[in-house]
């Protein structure tokens, strides 16, 4: 199974508590682990790992975002695997 | 969810195997499926990707596919394959709450509960000899149950007993018939209706307009009653 850790840094107007919380759900519907990396009200950074096909779909829901904020532009990069593997959350939280 | 136990949901001949159907319990809606072997199913009727109605969709063998998408959920609710990412493996959080469900007397019934709850006893009722129809009212359940037995329809009166809160015997015309109730919503019912005896057509016609005329003497006594509820 082909897997990849990819970096998102997400800014715009950003609620950074609801758009973390937003995120998490979605990490933890897809099965993906999480870590935050940075956030504060105008950006939030991220790191998932999993299937592409499901980094993919983690992606296009958090450039929706929740109701409060508004997600103007997402950079996507790699990760390193041991950056996901130090920081991970882990996931249904 | 603020209700527990077993509801009647349909009638089990009106599930045939391949097809599913939606329905509501209090207000939330279930699908009700048939799997190809025969095998009933009663889950929560939301595909997890986008929402919509699984009651919808298709039912292939023992999977159900969403009519928006295509994913396909199997009889554990689990779905299992993705169309738009056919090399995906699914993660097992992909999932359809489901519930418990049993067929006695005839009826499908679902059972609702928290998932670390232990299921209830499923209803034991005598098996039907012929299932008579469902009526779905607009009108409160229990205005529905207390015009049963309060109807008389040409000379046409039943007797009634009550066996538990969802379910009703009801002697009428020489025949007796098994009634299970089902809440709908606040102000709308279902009644599912059996029969206890072999009844041909001619003899099961006169009990399906019985059961006609209940439902909209049970609506019309639920409209005058907004009507005087406005005019006090």
């Amino acid at each position: 199974m082909n897997r990849e850790s990819v970096i998102f840094k997400f800014s715009g107007r950003l609620d950074a508590d609801s758009f973390i919380a937003f995120a998490r759900h979605r990490a933890t519907r897809l099965d993906l682990p999480l870590a935050v990396l940075t956030s504060d009200n105008g950006q939030v950074a991220l790191a998932v790992g999993g299937q592409p096909d499901l980094v993919d779909a983690f992606d296009m829901a958090c450039s929706l975002g929740p109701n409060d904020c508004i997600v103007l532009d997402v950079e996507r990069e790699p990760a390193p695997e041991a950056l996901l593997e130090s920081r991970n959350e882990g996931m249904g939280q | 969810m603020s209700f527990r136990g077993w509801y009647p949901l349909a009638l089990s001949r009106d599930i045939a195997p391949g097809t599913s159907t939606g329905t509501r319990v209090h207000g939330s809606e279930f699908v009700i499926w048939r799997d190809d072997k025969g095998g009933a199913h009663v889950w929560e009727d939301r595909c997890p990707h986008r929402g919509m109605k699984l009651s919808f969709g298709f039912v292939r063998g023992d999977h159900i596919a969403c009519l928006y998408h295509g994913w396909q959920y199997d009889t554990a609710g689990q779905c299992r394959y993705i169309p738009a990412h056919p090399d995906l493996t699914v993660p097992k959080t992909i999932k359809v709450p489901r519930f418990s469900v049993a067929e006695a007397g005839g009826v499908i019934w679902g059972c609702f509960s928290e998932e670390d709850d232990d299921a209830p006893p499923a209803p034991k009722l005598p098996v039907a000899a012929a299932a008579l129809r469902s009526i779905f009212a607009d009108c409160p359940a229990p205005l529905l149950v207390e015009r049963v037995g309060l109807l008389d329809v040409e000379g046409l009166t039943p007797d009634v007993s009550t066996i538990d809160d969802r379910i009703l015997e009801v002697r009428l015309g020489g025949n007796t018939l098994i009634a299970c109730v089902q809440p709908v919503a606040d102000k709308e019912s279902a009644l599912h209706i059996v029969a206890m005896e072999e009844l041909d057509a001619a003899q099961m016609k006169p009990l399906a307009l019985w059961a006609e005329e209940l439902r909209r003497d049970a609506e019309s006594f639920a409209r005058k009653a907004a009507i005087r509820e406005i005019a006090a």
